[in-house]
Order: structure tokens, then sequence, then C-alpha cells
């Protein structure tokens, strides 16, 4: 079966689950849906079961329940379908270094099997798109981090998968190039209608690239919706009051005088108070009103990492 | 629209064509690699090299023996180079799966049996050159060799088979074992003990019952009994091996147990590699 339909999911993922051997339950029966020509993040720390999640998607982990396809095809029962039609950036290297880029990106168009003629154009549009027309000539063991992992980008998109998968495309990378390199993918996004899906624990990236995010921890996803509508269900303004003494009796006070609402939370000392109708003094004034130290205010915009925090207690940055 | 965004154009060929066509892209890929790795092509031919040139010389000069004992050793180094050189061959997929580009190819849209079909071919290849270098060398070193067409015959045919079988277990050692210098420090055991035992420096008949037995059932003797018989006309190794009066009788079980053990080792090296690559 297959669904070229653009209403319907190009991504379809219902119930999947992976568990290694020990009975490591790294993914835990999720169910996500993609459109065609969407971005879509998998946002959490190491260990949340993204990697995995992009493993079963793109066959090379098998699922031991549930279902996942891509156009309609079922990664399990047609694998090659499925990897006809996509193109994975891995988070490591993954790359002939002996060899010259042109032959890496030669090779992977041989291999998704595009005519010749119209390889030569999209290698040249690549490299030229992606700044290698210095370097391509060259073997991959002479470029730099961010020369490869460009490459690898240029490579994927040589067969124009209707779904690429980027895991964790910036790790490692020095923040210059890192910002170099979301400027393509965002450029990416803006030039084609392919679906991407791509990994992160870096907020940013996720709140700049996606269309929707799925926030993952422990193998599950917490939270699915765009980025605003998650970073909206915190409000406009975020205060953050570090207190000496019981901050749960302060978040009790908060809420009984509706400064602050269920989105508010307590982790260690530090109360974080989402703001809707109500201004940060009115906050500091009622914690002062019941005698409780305030040791430190700071107030700010949410962030992702907010909506995690929120959602899970930890906060990405830390738990990655 | 870019013409990056354009839908995946696919020839129209037939699913065999196209699996030649991706099998032929990764034997391309396989061989470049190797040719810029000289110690994949260099290192497995010193030693047989060394045994065939210097020591075989040496022997037969030290212990009086005849210039038939110097072409006994020099087709028993071929026993030797070619698990050697298989064993090195599968290095090379260990640096693939750890620095190279193998999870790339398990992404793409080809049966993954071909990648270890490619990497196979390309074994085969090199150690059907340096085999062709020894053989050379030893000719140029003055040992006589006896072939006829159809001894050449089952000379290709053992070694050929012999070899499949040896790059089978490099395959599968490479799919089971995480790193080179785990994978190295078990080459000896694999490569060189059964050559010791196999009739390559003596008739195996010249070792004790036990071990005699023992040598039987190694593919190496099989293989290296073939051999002599196809490069020399020397039937005594397979006599030792099935003590029957016809030769050609004994050749054909012999070479039955050779394709045996390359037929099983193929396919437990594609068991093993495909099973490794998913987890």
């Amino acid at each position: 079966m297959r669904n070229d339909s653009r209403d319907r999911p190009i991504i379809d993922v219902r119930r999947l689950g992976k568990t290694y051997p020990g009975q490591v339950e790294a993914v835990k029966e999720v169910d996500f849906q993609v459109a065609p020509g969407e971005v879509f993040g998998l946002l959490g720390p190491n260990g949340a079961g993204k990697s995995t999640t992009i493993g079963m998607l793109t066959t090379t982990i098998l699922p031991s329940s549930g279902t996942a396809r891509l156009a309609g095809y079922d990664v399990a029962r047609q694998p090659l379908a499925a990897r006809r039609i996509s193109s994975v950036v891995f988070q490591d290297a993954v790359i002939d270094r002996p060899l010259t880029g042109r032959r890496n990106l030669e090779l992977h168009a041989r291999l998704w099997r595009v005519d010749q003629s119209i390889a030569r154009d999209r290698i040249a549009e690549g490299v030229e798109m992606f700044g290698l027309d210095d370097i391509v000539d060259r073997p991959v063991a002479t470029y730099s981090g961010g020369q490869r992992r460009r490459l690898e980008i240029a490579r994927a998109l040589v067969s124009s998968p209707r779904v690429l998968f980027l895991d964790e495309p910036t790790v490692g990378l020095d923040p210059r190039i890192r910002h170099e390199l979301l400027d393509v993918i965002g450029t990416l996004r803006a030039r084609s209608e392919m679906t991407i899906v791509l990994t992160t624990h870096y907020l940013d990236e996720a709140e700049r690239l996606c269309d929707r995010v799925a926030v993952m921890r422990l193998g599950e996803i917490v939270a699915l919706d765009t980025p605003a509508a998650l970073l909206a269900g915190l409000g406009r303004e975020i205060v953050e009051l570090r207190v000496a003494g019981d901050a749960q009796a302060g978040l009790a006070v908060l809420q009984a005088q509706r400064i602050a609402d269920d989105s508010a939370f307590v982790v260690g000392s530090t109360l974080t108070v989402p703001l809707r109708d109500r201004s940060a003094a009115d906050a500091i004034a009622a914690i002062g009103r019941i005698g409780l130290p305030v040791t430190s205010i700071g107030s700010r915009p949410p962030t992702l990492d907010d909506v995690y925090l929120r959602l899970t207690g930890d906060r990405i940055s830390a738990a990655a | 629209m870019s013409t990056l965004a354009s839908p995946v154009p696919v020839a129209r060929k037939a699913p065999a064509f196209i699996s030649l066509q991706a099998l032929a892209t990764l034997v391309r890929r396989r061989f470049t690699l190797t040719a810029r790795t000289p110690r994949e092509l260099i290192v497995p031919l010193l030693t047989p090299v060394l045994f065939a040139l210097v020591i075989a010389p040496a022997l037969r000069n030290a212990l009086h023996t005849s210039a038939a004992y110097e072409a006994y050793v020099a087709t028993g180094t071929l026993g030797l180079l070619i698990p050697l050189n298989t064993m090195f061959a599968g290095l090379g997929v260990i640096g693939d799966r750890e620095t190279g580009a193998q999870p790339e190819l398990l992404a793409a849209p080809i049966p993954r049996t071909l990648l270890v079909l490619a990497n196979l071919v390309v074994a085969l290849g090199v150690t059907a050159l340096q085999v062709g270098v020894l053989i050379v060398a030893a000719l140029a070193r003055g040992i006589d060799f006896n072939a006829s067409a159809s001894g050449t015959l089952w000379f290709a045919a053992a070694a050929t088979l012999f070899a499949v079988g040896m790059y089978g277990i490099a395959e599968t050692l490479a799919a089971r074992v995480p790193r080179q210098e785990e994978y190295i420090s078990r080459v000896p055991a694999i490569a060189i003990v059964p050559w010791f035992l196999a009739g390559s420096l003596f008739p195996i008949v010249a070792m004790p019952q036990g071990l005699t037995y023992f040598s039987k059932l190694l593919p190496l003797t099989h293989g290296l009994a073939l051999v002599r018989y196809g490069l020399l006309g020397d039937r005594s190794g397979l006599e030792n091996i099935w003590g029957m009066s016809s030769t050609s009788m004994m050749a054909a079980l012999s070479l039955g147990v050779v394709a045996l053990f390359a037929a099983v080792l193929t396919a437990v090296s594609i068991r093993v590699f495909t099973r490794s690559a998913v987890r």
C-alpha cells in the first residue's frame, strides 16, 4: 500500500516501541504523525529515545512493537521501499574518509539509483549550496568537522528524499559552524518540499527550525505541539524566584492568590511562575507577605526548556 | 523548484539487474578503499613469500631434500597466504563500521546481503592477485610446477572455494568483534595454527595418529591436497586423507569438503552480518 496524498501523514507512527535485551525499554509505544513538507523535531536529552526512534524509522533498529510507515511503506515489512524514499544524516561522522567528497556524493547517487545526468546536476547544485566547491575533490580525511557535516547533508540530498532524517546534526560542532549549519537547514526548508525529522537536545534549534516538536523523556512523548503552542502554555513572561525556605509553601500561596496557576512548578529551591494577567511584582509581594526570604529574582520570556522542566522536572541541558 | 526537491527518479530495470548494479558499485567502493590501504595488500604477502623463497630453499639445503620438497613447501605457503589475506580483509569491515560509511550503506535501498558479497568479491580478487604473485615469485626462484589444464582447474576451484570459506570466517568474526585490536589477536589462531597441522610443511601422516585424524577434518588439509594435485600432479596428499585408488574420486570428495566449507561459512557470515546490522 502506498500513500501519496498530501493530506495524509508521510510518517505514521503508531504504538511504536523498542525494548533492548535486558528489558531496557528505549521507546515506549509512541504515536505521532508527520505531514508532508513538515519539519518535525524530536527533542530530549540523551537517553530519551530520539535516536532509537530514528533508527526504527530508518530500518536499522527493529521495532519490538507497533508500526511505523514512511509514505505508506511499513519500515519493518517493506524496508527497501522505505529506505528508497528517505535519507539520513547520522549523529556521528559516517563517510568514507579516504575518498573525495565527490566520490562520496556519487556513491550515494548510485546506491539510491538516481539517473546519472540528474545526479550530476544535483551534485553540482549541492556543492554550490553547501559551499563545497573548493574541497569537493579532496579526500574527506582533510575536511574540518563542519565541512564534513555539510558534505553529509549534501550527500543525503542527492537522492532528493521525500523524508530527510537529521540525527543531532549539530552535535560536536563549534558554535559558529553550528549556526552556519542551522542557516543551511533553514534554507533547505524554505527551498524544498521534503519532510524533515530532526532530533536535537538544543532548544534553540527546535524553536528555530521545527513546525512541531515532540518532547521525549525516558522513551515517551510527554508533549507534542508547535513550539509556539508549547510556549503559549507558559504565558508571556516567566518569573523565577529562588527562596530560602519551603518553596512548595510559596507556590501554594501564589496559587491560592491566583498569581500562579497549574503551570507553575518548583524545582529545588526555585519557583518558576508563568505570568499571565499578573506582574512579577505581584508574585514577589505575595511571597514577601508570608515571610519567605527571596534570594534571587529573574524574569524572562519562556523557553522550551521551561516546557521540558515543567513536564519532567529536569532541564534538557542538564539531562543531556 | 530546486532540482534537489524533485521526486526521486529511479531507473526502471529488473530487480536482478538493479542488484548487480548495486553490487558493482559496492565492489568499486571496497576496491578503491582497499587499494588505498597498502597494509591490506602487502602484509599478508610477506610471510608466504618468505617461506616460499627463503625458508623452503634453506630447508632443502639443510635437510638435503630434493627440489620436490621446495615445490611442496611453496604450494603449502598458499595455505598461509589465503587465510592471512582474507582475515586482513575483515579488518576493513570493522573500519567501515567504526569510522567509515557502513551506517550509510545500511540505510541505502539495497539488500544488505550485497554488502557482504561485495566485500567477498574484492577479497577474492586481491587474494587471486597475491596467489599469482606468489606463484610467479616461486617460478622465478626456479621452483618447478607441473600443472595440466585439468590440474589448473582443480587448483583454481580449491583455492577459490577455500578463500570464500575463509572470508566467511573473517566477515563473521568482524561482525562479532567490536574492535580491530581484538580481531587481530584472534587471527593467528584462525589463520596460522591450522596451517601447521594441514600438511603444509610435511605430510599429515608424519604427525601422531590423533593429529592426523584431526587434520583430515580441516578444510585447509583438503584444499592443500587439491592444490598440490593440481599444480604438482602430486596425489599423495589426497591418498593420505582418503586412502582410495581413484584420484578423481578423492579429488572430488575433497573439493566437496571445501565447497561445503565455503557455502556454510558464507551463509553464516551473511546471516551474522544482517542480524548484527539491525539491532
